[in-house]
C-alpha cells in the first residue's frame, strides 16, 4: 500500500472514530436547545427541533449559579494545589530506597486503599475535628490519593535517573535543593497529570460538599443538582394530583441537558491546555512501573 | 521486627474498632424512658426542629402561618429544613447523637419508628393525647378510631403524630362510608377515537376487539395516514411496565384482576372472604401473560415498554404516534391531539376461553395514615409545649393553609356556605407569575397534616383537577369494580413481622416483576417454568412467610374494627 492510500484509510478510520466519539457530545448540546419531547420522540438529529432557551434561562436566572461557579473554582484551585503538594511530599520520601520503615509505611498507605470507615464514622471524625461547614472538610479527609501517590512514586523511582540526583548532591545541593531544583522540574509531566486528575475530581465532586458543608458555599454541581431536583419535585407533585405534569416535566428533562453543558463546559475549556503534558506523563509513570 | 510490626498493627486496628464501637453506642443514650408517663416539665420554650420542605419553599423562618401558630402556643422554633438528601442527613445526625428536639416532615417508615422508639430516641406520645394538651387531635381520634389504630405500634406506643390526605369520592358527593380514594384506580386507559372512526371501528369492549383495532392501527399505519407523521411511526399501544399511572395493568382486567403497583406489597390482594393471596401465582395471571405475549410478539405492544420513562411516553403520545395508552388525564398525555382520544373502558376477556365476558378491576388502597411526619426526640425537655403547638395543626382551616398556602394568598375568599375558595391558575399567573401548583409548592409546609375527607365538604373545595379525576373514577371506572375489598394500607405490623417484610418484600417484588416482563416478552410459562417460578418465590423469596404476615396483620386489623 502506498503512503497515500494508507493515509486515506487512516483518515477515514479516524473520522469514523471521531464521529462516534463526538456525536453524542454534540447531541447533548443540540438537545439542550430542543423541546425534550421532540428529542425523546427521535426527531432531533443534527439541528435543534422545537428550539427553546427555557432550560438555560432557568439555569442562569437561578441566584445560586454565580456563587456556585465561584465556589467551585475556589475549591478546585485550592484543592488541586493541596492535593498535588500532599502527593509530592509523600511520594518523594516513599521513592527513597533508604527511607527507614519504608515497607511499613507502604502497607499503611495501602490499607487505606482497601478499607474505609464508611460514611457515618467518617462524618463523625470530620465533625469531631470541627471541620463540618468548613471548606477544608472537602480536602483534608481524602488528602493523599494513594493510587496517585503510587504512580508519582514510581515516576520518581524510574524516570528520574538516580545518577542525576547523586550528581547534584556531589555538586553541593542539599536534599531540599535537589528536590526543588532537580526533581520538580524533571517531573513536570506527572505533575500535569496529577493536576488534571485532582482538578476533574474536585470540579465534579458534589457529594462531599453535600454531606459536610451543610448547604452553605455549595459548589456548582450541587447548585445544578438543586435546580434539577426543584424542578422534578414540582413536576412529580403535579403528577399525583394537581396536574400540569407534562409541561413541568418538560423543563426537568431540558434542565438535565443544560446542566450537563453548564457543568462540563469550564472543564472542556481548561482541558486542552493541560492535555499536552497529559499523555506523556501518564505513560511515563505507568509503563516502566 | 516483622512480628513486632504485625503485633502493633493488630493492636492499632483492634483499638480503632473499639473506639468505633463506643462511638456507635453514644447515639442511643436515652434521658427519658418511654414508660407511659407524662413529662410535666414546661420550662423549654425554644425548640430546634429539623425536617423536610418543598423544593420551592423559602424555608420556615418568617412563615406567616407557622409564626402565628408559634405565637399562640408561646414557643419559638428554630427551623433547620432542607428539600433534598434529607434521609442521609437525618441518619447521620441520629447516629451521631446530634439530633434536634423533633423531626418534622421526614417521613420515617414504620420500621424506623419502631427502631428509634425502642432505643428511646423517639418519645412515646400516647400519654400526651389528652384533651388538656391536644384538644383538637383528641376530638379527631375520638371520631376516627381507625386513625389511632393506624399510628399505634403493636405494643400500644405511638411515636409520631398522624398525617394523611383522605382525598376520596366523598369530596364529590359520595356518602362518607362508601367513598373511594382517588388512588383506587390509578390507570385510565384511552384510545384514539379519530383513528377508530376513520377505520369504521367501534370502541372495543373486549380484548379481542381491542386486538383487532390495534392490528388495524398498525396495518394502516394510522400515525402516518391520519396525522401525516413519518411512515412506520405508528405505535398501536404503548405504556410503561407495572408503572403507577402509565402501566399496562388495566388491560389485565379481562382476566379478572388488575395488579397495580401497591404501597403494601405488589400483587397482594385481599379476597372478599378475608384471605390474602398473591395474584402472581394464580392461573389467571399465568393465562394473562401468555395471552399478552401474543400481542407483544405481533408488535402491537411497544418494544420499549419495559425501558421507557414517563417522559419518553409523553414524547411519543404528543407526536401523535400512539393508538392506545394509559394515564389519568387525556389532555396531559396527548397534548395537541387530546381531542381525538376517549377513555377506553376496562375490557372483557378473550372469547372461547373461561375468561369470556370476565371483566374485573381490583382496586388499591388510598394513601396511608403515617406517623413518621412528626416525631419528638428525647432531647426535648418539654414535650407538652411542643405538642400544644402541633395540636393547632389538627384544625381544618389551619391545615388547609399549611397544605396549600395562607388565606389571602392561596385562598381568596369564602362562598355563602363558608367554604374557602382557592386561587385559580389564571389569577396565580397574573398576581404571582406562577401556576397555582407552583404557588402551592412555595407555601406548602411539610409535617403532620391530617386532611380528613370531611374537610372537602366543610372547609374548602378540592382542586379542580382532583374533582375531575374523582368524577372520572366514579363514573367511568368504579362501575367495573365488582369487588371493592382491598388490603387496608393502615395495617400495623409487629416488630417481627416488619423484619420479615424488610427481609423478603423487595426480593419478592423484584423476582415477580422480572419474570412478568420476561414472560410478556418471550412467551408465557411452560408447566416446568411455572412450577420452578412458584418454587423460587416460595423458597427464595419467602412468599409463604409474607402471606402469613399479611394475613395475621389483616386479621388483627379486622378484629379491631
Amino acid at each position: 500500500m502506498s503512503d497515500r492510500t494508507s493515509d486515506i484509510v487512516m483518515v477515514v478510520i479516524c473520522s469514523i472514530v471521531l464521529l462516534i466519539v463526538a456525536y453524542p457530545l454534540y447531541y447533548v448540546v443540540v438537545a439542550s436547545f430542543s423541546d425534550p419531547y421532540e428529542v425523546y420522540a427521535g426527531k432531533t438529529f443534527l439541528f435543534p427541533s422545537g428550539f427553546t432557551l427555557d432550560g438555560y434561562k432557568s439555569v442562569f436566572l437561578n441566584d445560586g449559579i454565580v456563587s456556585g461557579f465561584l465556589n467551585s473554582v475556589k475549591y478546585t484551585v485550592i484543592g488541586t494545589i493541596f492535593s498535588v503538594v500532599m502527593l509530592y511530599i509523600t511520594a518523594y520520601p516513599m521513592a527513597q530506597k533508604d527511607l527507614p520503615g519504608r515497607k511499613a509505611l507502604s502497607i499503611f498507605f495501602l490499607i487505606t486503599m482497601y478499607f474505609g470507615g464508611g460514611l457515618v464514622p467518617t462524618y463523625l471524625v470530620v465533625k469531631q475535628t470541627g471541620l463540618v461547614g468548613s471548606m477544608w472538610s472537602l480536602f483534608l479527609p481524602g488528602g493523599v490519593g494513594v493510587g496517585n501517590m503510587i504512580i508519582v512514586r514510581n515516576y520518581f523511582q524510574n524516570s528520574i535517573p538516580h545518577d542525576l540526583i547523586e550528581a547534584s548532591e556531589i555538586d553541593g545541593c542539599s536534599k531540599l535543593r535537589t528536590f526543588f531544583s532537580v526533581v520538580i522540574p524533571l517531573s513536570m509531566p506527572i505533575m500535569a497529570v496529577m493536576v488534571v486528575f485532582s482538578m476533574v475530581a474536585y470540579w465534579n465532586d458534589w457529594f462531599t460538599a453535600l454531606i459536610y458543608l451543610g448547604g452553605k458555599g455549595s459548589p456548582l454541581p450541587l447548585v445544578m443538582r438543586n435546580i434539577l431536583i426543584k424542578s422534578s419535585a414540582t413536576a412529580s407533585q403535579a403528577a399525583t394530583i394537581s396536574g400540569g405534569y407534562a409541561e413541568l416535566n418538560k423543563l426537568t428533562e431540558l434542565l438535565k441537558f443544560c446542566s450537563m453543558i453548564v457543568a462540563a463546559l469550564p472543564m472542556l475549556i481548561v482541558y486542552p491546555f493541560v492535555q499536552k503534558y497529559f499523555e506523556k506523563g501518564f505513560m511515563a509513570g505507568a509503563v516502566k512501573g | 521486627m516483622k512480628n513486632t510490626f504485625k503485633r502493633t498493627l493488630t493492636l492499632v486496628l483492634a483499638s480503632a474498632m473499639l473506639v468505633t464501637l463506643l462511638a456507635g453506642c453514644g447515639g442511643g443514650l436515652a434521658n427519658n424512658v418511654n414508660d407511659g408517663t407524662i413529662n410535666p416539665n414546661t420550662d423549654q420554650t425554644e425548640f430546634d426542629i429539623m425536617g423536610g420542605m418543598s423544593a420551592l419553599s423559602k424555608g420556615y423562618d418568617n412563615h406567616e402561618v407557622l409564626d402565628a401558630l408559634q405565637a399562640s402556643a408561646g414557643i419559638k422554633i428554630n427551623w433547620e429544613t432542607m428539600s433534598d438528601s434529607l434521609a442521609e442527613q437525618v441518619n447521620i445526625r441520629i447516629t451521631g447523637g446530634q439530633y434536634p428536639d423533633a423531626f418534622m416532615g421526614v417521613g420515617f417508615s414504620n420500621y424506623d419508628l419502631a427502631r428509634y422508639g425502642d432505643d428511646g430516641t423517639f418519645l412515646d406520645l400516647s400519654p400526651y393525647f389528652t384533651p388538656e394538651i391536644m384538644p383538637n387531635l383528641c376530638a379527631i381520634l375520638e371520631e376516627h378510631p381507625e386513625i389511632r389504630a393506624a399510628i399505634t405500634q403493636e405494643d400500644g406506643k405511638i411515636y409520631g403524630l398522624p398525617s394523611g390526605e383522605q382525598m376520596t369520592t366523598a369530596g364529590i358527593g359520595a356518602p362518607m362510608d362508601e367513598a373511594f380514594s382517588i388512588f383506587s384506580v390509578p390507570q385510565y386507559s384511552m384510545i384514539n377515537k379519530a383513528w377508530l372512526d376513520d377505520l369504521g371501528l367501534e370502541i372495543p369492549a373486549s380484548l379481542d376487539e381491542l386486538h383487532d383495532a390495534l392490528k388495524a392501527f398498525k396495518d394502516n399505519d394510522m400515525s402516518a395516514k391520519y396525522y401525516g407523521n413519518a411512515p412506520g411511526s405508528t405505535l398501536p399501544m404503548t405504556t410503561g411496565f407495572d408503572e403507577w399511572c402509565w402501566g399496562q395493568n388495566i388491560f389485565y382486567s379481562g382476566f379478572g384482576f388488575t395488579n397495580w403497583p401497591n404501597d403494601v406489597c405488589n400483587d397482594l390482594v385481599l379476597r372478599s372472604d378475608g384471605q390474602v393471596q398473591f395474584i402472581c401465582t394464580t392461573d389467571a395471571y399465568r393465562d394473562c401473560l401468555s395471552y399478552f405475549h401474543d400481542w407483544y410478539a405481533e408488535g402491537l405492544m411497544d418494544v420499549e415498554m419495559f425501558s421507557q420513562s414517563d417522559s419518553q411516553l409523553i414524547a411519543k403520545c404528543q407526536q401523535g404516534y400512539v393508538g392506545v395508552s394509559t394515564w389519568w388525564y387525556i389532555e396531559e398525555l396527548m397534548g395537541d391531539y387530546a381531542s381525538d382520544y376517549v377513555f377506553l373502558p376496562p375490557l372483557t376477556g378473550p372469547k372461547g376461553t373461561q375468561y369470556e365476558g370476565v371483566c374485573d378491576v381490583t382496586i388499591r388502597p388510598g394513601s396511608a395514615i403515617s406517623s413518621g411526619q412528626l416525631c419528638i426526640t428525647n432531647k426535648c425537655q418539654s414535650p407538652i409545649n411542643l405538642l400544644k403547638f402541633y395540636d393547632q395543626w389538627y384544625d381544618g382551616e389551619t391545615v388547609m393553609q399549611l397544605q396549600y398556602g395562607p388565606i389571602g394568598v392561596f385562598f381568596t375568599g369564602q362562598d355563602e356556605k363558608g367554604m374557602w375558595l382557592s386561587i385559580t391558575d389564571d389569577e396565580a399567573r397574573a398576581q404571582y407569575n406562577k401556576s397555582a401548583g407552583e404557588l402551592r409548592n412555595v407555601y406548602e409546609t411539610y409535617g403532620p397534616k391530617l386532611i380528613l375527607a370531611e374537610y372537602y365538604n366543610e372547609v374548602f373545595y378540592m382542586e379542580d383537577r382532583a374533582i375531575e379525576r374523582l368524577t372520572d373514577l366514579d363514573q367511568s371506572w368504579m362501575p367495573y369494580v365488582k369487588d371493592t375489598t382491598f388490603y387496608p394500607v393502615d395495617c400495623v405490623f409487629t416488630g417481627m413481622e416488619m423484619e420479615t417484610i424488610d427481609w423478603h418484600k423487595s426480593d419478592f417484588e423484584t423476582a415477580v416483576r422480572e419474570q412478568e416482563g420476561l414472560w410478556l416478552r418471550d412467551g408465557g410459562p411452560t408447566d416446568a417454568e411455572w412450577e420452578s417460578y412458584k418454587d423460587y418465590l416460595t423458597n427464595k423469596c419467602g412468599m409463604n412467610d409474607l402471606l402469613e404476615v399479611y394475613q395475621d396483620a389483616y386479621e388483627r386489623y379486622a378484629a379491631a374494627q
